[in-house]
């Protein structure tokens, strides 16, 4: 595990458990997707992670403070959060932490939720949900529960770099990738990739609530999500636009 | 043994000093937009807004979310100022947040995103789809240069 990113125990981390990623990138897909799952499946803080790589910033709650990148948990899941537009030059040593900390917690897959921005997102009642995964078997295992597949082109942000050190070490790692807006905060995206997590794994949620509270929750996320925003401009984001070559 | 200093070219010079420019200026872009995003003094909210120049037009979104839809106002303040108001449907205060330690309400959305290029304000296009407000501006030509 890496010196410059400490992941913190505060509880007994559950063996075997699938292990999912909500960290701010395109729409707040999956951040909004994991703060709604913790916050309706019954699920307590296990874990916060600290390092010298992230602003000095602690969150309030309940006047007591917190950690911005904390690991949520029960029997059947653990939970990645940041309430942090996480700095694009931590990425990578950040998220190789987290796959090498799952790895020791044996966890059962890895699972990223996030977005694909699409231009004319508004004009879209329902957005479709994309499958990728890091072996044929799970690409497979996708199409059979109806997903289409990103066959090609470029991943760029937190579920790239989860899906190549999953990848090296052999971890089944899945991304359930919504169409959605790029730099407006999303919570039908958000819905539509719980929707299909639904479908893939045991984690079960009524996703009813989270479409009432839509509109709170996207101007409750303005900040995170222009902080997030320059994030992306850094971690040059828009390359998912790029088509690839292929001679 | 000494390691030898691999020469740097006139070329790997520049495009460090490139690179150094354009995290400054980045800094410099992010501080001056470094502000809240609510004003209590006028009551509002500040919306998130995007602005994409293309060949044609100009398009600027706004996501508008708890705007009385009929309450949306778009006004050209000079040639490359726009300012856009919506009244909220339910009003926010700060106890909406979880912030206790302010006082203010919010009753309504605005934001003032600038244009970039010369466009033809006059004849901006308004929709209003799934809490997206989006203007679209034809950009101006003064003249087109012959291909002889």
């Amino acid at each position: 595990m890496s010196e410059l990113v400490k992941i913190v125990e505060k509880k007994p981390i559950p063996s075997g458990a699938t292990m999912l990623y909500g960290l701010p990138d395109v729409g707040l897909v999956g951040l909004i997707a994991t703060s709604y799952l913790i916050s309706e499946l019954d699920s307590e803080e296990i874990a916060y992670m600290d390092s010298d790589l992230l602003p000095p910033v602690v969150v309030l709650h309940e006047g007591l403070p917190h950690a911005p990148l904390r690991i949520y948990g029960n029997k059947s899941f653990i939970a990645v959060i940041s309430e942090l537009a996480i700095p694009a030059s931590a990425l990578h040593t950040l998220m190789r932490t987290l796959v090498d900390w799952g790895q020791t917690k044996k966890v059962r897959m890895m699972v990223s939720m996030g977005g694909i921005p699409i231009e004319n997102r508004q004009v879209i009642a329902e957005p479709k949900v994309y499958g990728a995964a890091s072996t044929k078997e799970l690409l497979d295992m996708l199409s059979k529960k109806g997903l289409s597949i990103l066959k090609e082109g470029y991943m760029v942000g937190p579920q790239a770099l989860t899906m190549r050190y999953c990848a090296e070490k052999k971890i089944p790692a899945i991304g359930l990738l919504a169409q959605s807006f790029y730099n407006y905060p999303d919570p039908e995206a958000a819905a539509m990739v719980l929707k299909e997590l639904s479908k893939i794994t045991e984690i079960k949620i009524d996703i009813s609530k989270l479409l009432e509270k839509g509109e709170e929750i996207r101007l409750k996320a303005r900040d995170i999500m222009k902080r997030t925003q320059q994030e992306m401009t850094r971690m040059k984001k828009s390359q998912e636009y790029d088509l690839p070559l292929y001679v | 043994m000494h390691e030898r200093r691999r020469k740097r070219s006139i070329f790997d010079l520049m495009s460090e000093y490139m690179e150094e420019f354009e995290a400054l200026a980045d800094e410099l872009m992010e501080s001056f937009a470094e502000h809240p995003s609510w004003n209590t003094e006028s009551c509002c909210l500040e919306p998130l807004c995007n602005v994409f120049v293309t060949p044609e037009e100009v398009v600027i979104t706004a996501d508008l979310p708890n705007a009385e839809h009929e309450s949306v106002k778009v006004e050209a303040l000079s040639e490359d100022l726009i300012d856009i108001t919506a009244k909220m449907k339910r009003k926010m205060r700060f106890d909406d947040f979880g912030i206790t330690h302010r006082e203010g309400e919010f009753s309504s959305l605005r934001c003032q995103p600038r244009i970039p290029v010369p466009v033809d304000t006059k004849r901006m296009r308004i929709s209003f789809k799934h809490g997206i407000l989006e203007i679209r501006f034809p950009r101006k030509r003064d003249y087109e240069i012959k291909v002889e």
